[in-house]
């Protein structure tokens, strides 16, 4: 029965039947706004399991959806409020959260505050980054966007001020975002994940987050260039599992950020139906964790990621595009624990780095219904005290040095 | 009557920037709760934009898209140079992260006009052909290096008796329209003293420019220094 109606909407899509629209209503006077999004997507990989699926026998744990309400309350004030969830192999696992939460006040175009759950201006995608209806690529550069490490960087509970000044001489103009507040990761997320595979377990990981951005609109028409920056002061707190003493059992954990900033530059260029983009980020992480008041190790990990890539749109409803990413991760830990995490800091080595070429082709079947093919061909895979999309639980034979993917991803907006 | 004797800097007349405006496919129509008459083509792309939701004279703005498929594709080209597709990303980048709204967007020129013209505000475009009763229409000027237009006939402005009893003058800056045909259709004042601006604006209005090729925006300057 399910799979006659589900056969049935599928080819009301085809005809043309059935289509999807936002959907707006009056509350008190006032424009309300409804929009919503979901996707699917399915991974296989000849080598290695990849984002924490068993994508080496193929994985279609990989969803996401979400929907937002919103209005103009005044001429400058606006409120709104999305809400997301997302399966992602072990991650997420359908736990739905309050995505954003905003009040926006305008005072001038110049400058505006915006307060609540707010999502974090990181680079050129950082806050777009679960928006695949918005661009070409199934999967954005990883080096960069990791998917596992949403949590990392999507949103912060605070406040932002942000506005767009334009310049004098006909030089374009500088749109700026400065914000502070609290991050607050799911247990869900990659990082926990991948601590769990040493036996540490985080109850909750968060907190200070502050930084910037600045983005020029240069006269030059489709060119933008800017510069992002993040300051973070994390603590996690859990359990382990002391793998010298097993037997004490579960013993309280911490860990503390000493240093924890992020550097973002990048520029984009769109000439007619060719968009370019390229960025890189520095990410440094020096964190010490305890075990109550005694030391368990120190460590230092410096990541570093760019891409360039380049998308066009053939015709109406097809897109094609390529991206060519390198990740790099160097750590270094120091103290009583030292032994459980061997120096990484070659990183030519294949588990200190990932580069990866993509390429991918995109048809828009219907104006709100699009489909996406896309081939990863990685070399290394970075398991580190930091993740990118390789983890022990699900390759416990090992990590071969590349892995293939195919990425079929399709979905809806509205 | 004897003339007054006024002074004009620079030879009686200052033209600062000329400005053309954009001859078009298209027409860009406003509530009347909007105040301008004419508005730059780099602020009708900023509200378009959702980037500016008020004009410097405190009138508020939203925008208004018109779905048929030649008046709004000519839209595009002529002022926001932006394709269909990235308008509506970019459209969806604003509604998705909570920083703005999809405009509303109307089936016809008809259907535009109507909206326009009961909601405070609003800032659409109509084909140029387009019947716009009820609406105003804004010019559109963008900055340009091209020549000025020649002045071929030139009324002194007269200097109010009582200013000049009182030894008052200044500047006045005037935003003046020009038809193709060289007739100044429309002066505004930009500043200066109100009563100096009255007597300079009702001076301009009477001045003839050469036969240009479009309409044009200038801005012109007039100093009154009484002996």
């Amino acid at each position: 029965m399910h799979r006659r109606i589900a056969g049935l909407v599928f080819a009301c899509f085809c005809a043309g039947q059935l289509t999807l629209q936002a959907e707006d209503f009056k509350l008190l006077d006032r424009n309300v706004e409804i929009h919503g999004f979901a996707s699917q997507g399915f991974i296989y990989t000849n080598t290695n399991n990849w984002l924490t699926m068993n994508t080496s026998q193929g994985s279609a744990a990989f969803t996401d959806f979400g929907f937002n309400v919103s209005t103009s309350v005044t001429d400058k004030l606006r409120v709104g409020a999305q809400f997301y969830d997302r399966n992602l192999g072990h991650l997420g696992q359908y736990h739905p959260s309050l995505d954003w939460a905003v009040v926006d006040y305008r005072f001038k175009s110049w400058f505006g505050v915006r307060g609540g759950k707010v999502k974090t201006t990181l680079g050129l995608y950082n806050d777009t980054q679960d928006l695949d209806f918005l661009r070409t690529f199934a999967l954005l550069p990883q080096s960069i966007y990791p998917t596992d490490l949403r949590d990392a960087t999507i949103a912060h509970l605070g406040g932002d001020v942000h506005g767009r000044l334009p310049l004098k001489h006909g030089l374009g103009n500088l749109a700026y975002t400065a914000y502070a507040g609290h991050r607050s990761d799911s247990i869900y997320s990659g990082y926990e994940y991948l601590a769990s595979s040493y036996k540490l377990y985080y109850s909750r990981m968060g907190g200070l987050q502050y930084g910037g951005d600045l983005r020029w609109n240069t006269p030059l028409k489709g060119l933008l260039i800017g510069a992002s920056r993040m300051n973070e002061d994390l603590t996690g707190k859990g359990t382990f599992i002391n793998p010298f003493n097993p037997d004490a059992g579960l013993l309280p954990e911490s860990g503390h950020s000493k240093a924890d900033w992020t550097n973002q530059f990048y520029g984009e260029h769109t000439v007619g139906k060719l968009r370019i983009d390229s960025e890189y980020r520095r990410f440094l992480h020096d964190e010490r964790d305890h075990s109550g008041v005694t030391l368990l190790f120190e460590n230092v990990t410096d990541v570093r990621g760019w891409y360039v890539s380049g998308a066009y749109r053939v015709m109406k409803r097809l897109a094609l595009g390529s991206y060519y990413s390198r990740y790099s991760v160097t750590s270094v830990t120091r103290g009583p624990f030292a032994l459980l995490f061997p120096p990484q800091t070659d990183t030519s080595q294949p588990a200190n780095h990932i580069y990866d070429k993509v390429i991918t082709a995109r048809v828009d079947l219907k104006k709100f219904w699009d489909v996406k093919v896309e081939g990863h061909f990685m070399n290394g895979y970075a398991y580190s005290t930091y993740p990118d999309g390789f983890y022990p639980q699900v390759n416990p034979q090992g990590f071969k040095p590349n892995t293939n993917a195919l990425v079929i991803k399709t979905g809806v907006n509205f | 009557m004897k003339c007054p004797k006024v002074h004009l800097v620079a030879a009686g007349l200052m033209i600062f920037v000329p400005l053309n405006a954009v001859a078009s496919d298209v027409k860009v129509i406003a509530n009347a709760s909007v105040k301008a008459d004419t508005i730059s083509a780099a602020d009708l792309k900023r509200v378009f934009l959702e980037e500016k939701n008020s004009l410097a004279d405190g009138s508020h703005v939203e925008p208004v898209l018109d779905k048929d498929r030649q008046v709004h594709a000519a839209f595009l080209q002529e002022y926001l140079g932006m394709s269909e597709d990235d308008l509506q990303a970019y459209y969806r980048t604003l509604v998705f992260t909570g920083r703005g709204s999809m405009p509303k967007a109307l089936g016809s020129d008809a259907e535009v006009v109507a909206y326009v013209a009961r909601t405070r505000g609003a800032v659409g475009y109509v084909s140029s052909a387009a019947n716009t009763e009820g609406v105003k229409a804004l010019a559109i000027w963008t900055p340009s290096n091209s020549a000025e237009r020649k002045l071929i006939t030139r009324v002194e402005p007269d200097y109010p008796e009582a200013l000049k009893r009182l030894n008052i003058g200044g500047t006045v800056r005037l935003q003046v329209s020009i038809s193709a045909k060289g007739n100044v259709e429309n002066v505004e004042l930009l500043g200066g003293n109100p009563i100096l601006g009255e007597s300079a604006a009702a001076a301009v209005k009477k001045w003839v420019y050469a036969a240009g090729r479009s309409r044009t925006v200038a801005e012109v300057s007039i100093s009154f220094r009484g002996h």
